[in-house]
């Protein structure tokens, strides 16, 4: 597999406070998501392989160029930026063909982009209208847009669901999926994981500047392994079911659940609960009306790899 | 979990040459940024004070005025000493920090323009607006003083707006030097060149000393007493036996002004611009 971005020993310092902490990943080609929480360094991660930012300490290169400072390379990379800042008094084509024309292109050429690009984000007929007039979603999707219109090879997109509508995003999503299907590799900031989930099984995760992990869902998803499995058992005398679960050996914790009449359990040996789980349920008093593992959303996995 | 190899470096991202279109582009953008602030309407209000005093002075008392006089006390002291800097330093100022306050400034570092580039265009774009205001400003100017003034003055008003314009122009230059760099290295640029102005510009240059070939005004002073001689010019206390030539006024005005936006280039083109998120990431 090639990758396209690769950060080695990459710190980011601002004065004191740590964006980034030896962080050393490789982005593979395709669709990325780049996960973690609000202040996990993954807009400090965009704007160093954009070249926004110098990295303090370590290297970092997009496409086998270093990132900084290199305008060169700028025509390689899009980024749609977090930040919800415009030329407010401009339209959404007049926006998007300036773009184009500050990369180069003729006059001709970047109102042909220009259309290309907004077509793909599906702007419609709102491209005549001032930006002061559009809705976050029409704001996201010319933001998109500028990222699109010297078609790069390498696009960033850093939180580009956010403050976005159902349908909106939907629309997004679709929108990046068609991009990665095109042959670019994109890289998406998210800290809401279905959203990435949704769009590519691989994953980075970031929390506190630091990769938490790196790999396929399916492959991170090994790793809680090394963490306590959770699993929901809902009973309607969850408080007796409780007490007896407390006594079992390879139970770590209890935790009721009133709202739900469950209780959640946390096992390090989850095969050996699972098969004991059949004996439990004929026992009396305890019938179980259903039991599921709390693991089985990409959040929890995540709650998992970041409160370790 | 498999280790992705490293894709090779392509020699089609090798730098290129700048590409001039976009360059073009860019002083387009600025121009047009510019046009758009609320800044050109107060700086058009202030540039039309002259003319508006001229006409005022002339026709609000018993004793015009000769054209001499008014020319001297409102183009040849008001303008350069007040409009001009000020000017300079509210566009220059704000070349890179208004892009940063407005969080636009991603949207030209993300483009392949070399960063030295974009801030000489940017600082070119802003000569050309405060250049435009000062010249159209000193035409109208004169033309009030011609057409009020108890003696107009003897040569022509053309030549005059046109030298006129030109050392303030010259003046521009250096002060858009300075406070394009200034911009850069301080967020409270407004105050510190306000301070320069009023000290450096205003005070020191008009004190008879060594110490007021540093500022922009003496060499303006200078150029004015050589290719215009006003009669009120005396008032500068500048000995023109000992003075520089008005070459060197020329190439110290140019020069300076050069030097100084060559070094805010090389210093933009270093500096980091961290846009803050809304998550704060």
């Amino acid at each position: 597999m090639t990758s396209v971005v690769e950060f080695d020993g990459v710190s980011k310092w601002y004065g004191n406070v740590i964006g980034l902490n030896k962080l050393t990943v490789r982005i593979p080609a395709g669709i990325t998501g780049l996960l973690g929480p609000n202040g996990a360094g993954k807009s400090t991660l965009l704007q160093l392989a954009t070249g926004q930012l110098r990295p303090s300490q370590g290297t970092v290169c997009v496409l086998g160029h270093r990132a900084w400072n290199n305008p060169a390379l700028m025509r390689h990379i899009g980024l749609c930026p977090e930040q919800d800042a415009f030329y407010e008094w401009m339209t959404g084509q007049d926006f998007i063909r300036t773009c184009a024309e500050l990369t180069g292109m003729g006059r001709r050429e970047a109102t042909a982009a220009a259309e290309r690009a907004l077509a793909v984000v599906g702007m419609g007929e709102h491209v005549r209208r001032s930006i002061r007039g559009y809705s976050k979603g029409m704001r996201q999707r010319t933001k998109l847009a500028q990222a699109l219109v010297h078609e790069p090879r390498v696009l960033f997109l850093d939180e580009p669901f956010t403050g976005t509508d159902p349908v909106a995003r939907r629309d997004l999503l679709e929108v990046i999926r068609g991009l990665g299907e095109t042959g670019r590799s994109v890289v998406v900031s998210s800290h809401v994981l279905h959203e990435v989930e949704s769009l590519t099984p691989n994953v980075i995760l970031l929390h506190r500047g630091r990769l938490v992990a790196e790999g396929q869902v399916r492959e991170i998803r090994d790793l809680i392994d090394r963490h306590p499995h959770r699993i929901i058992l809902v009973s309607e005398d969850y408080r007796a079911l409780a007490a007896k679960l407390v006594r079992w050996e390879d139970v770590d914790g209890v935790t009721m659940l009133r709202r739900d009449k469950a209780v959640l359990v946390e096992t390090h040996r989850p095969d050996a609960f699972y098969a004991r789980l059949p004996a439990l349920s004929l026992e009396d008093g305890t019938a179980l009306r259903e039991v599921y593992s709390a693991d089985d959303n990409l959040e929890a996995v995540f709650n998992y790899l970041v409160n370790e | 979990m498999k280790t992705p190899t490293v894709v090779a470096a392509d020699a089609a991202l090798l730098p290129r040459s700048p590409n001039l279109r976009a360059l073009a582009a860019l002083l387009v953008l600025t121009l047009r940024q510019q046009i758009h602030g609320r800044r050109l309407l107060v700086l058009s209000l202030l540039f039309a004070l002259p003319g508006v005093l001229a006409a005022v002075v002339s026709l609000g008392s018993r004793f015009v005025p000769p054209a001499e006089s008014l020319e001297f006390a409102l183009l040849l002291n008001l303008v350069p000493h007040a409009l001009v800097p000020l000017a300079a330093l509210l566009y220059a100022a704000g070349i890179i920090q208004d892009d940063v306050e407005e969080q636009t400034l991603t949207y030209l570092l993300l483009r392949p323009l070399p960063r030295q580039l974009l801030y000489l265009v940017k600082l070119l774009a802003t000569l050309v607006v405060t250049s435009l205001l000062t010249a159209v400003s000193t035409a109208a100017t004169l033309a009030v003083i011609t057409l009020v003034a108890s003696a107009p003055a003897t040569s022509g008003l053309v030549e005059r707006a046109l030298k006129t314009a030109g050392l303030l122009l010259l003046a521009q230059v250096g002060y858009g030097g300075l406070f394009g760099l200034l911009g850069l290295l301080t967020r409270r640029s407004l105050v510190v060149g306000i301070v320069y102005i009023v000290l450096l510009e205003g005070l020191l240059a008009s004190l008879d000393t060594v110490a007021r070939r540093l500022t922009v005004m003496y060499y303006f002073r200078v150029l004015v007493l050589r290719w215009l001689d006003p009669a009120s010019g005396k008032e500068w206390s500048i000995d023109l036996a000992t003075a520089p030539e008005a070459w060197t006024c020329v190439l110290t005005l140019l020069g300076v002004g050069l030097l100084l936006a060559t070094a805010a280039a090389f210093f933009f083109a270093r500096s980091e611009f961290h846009m803050k998120t809304p998550a704060g990431s």
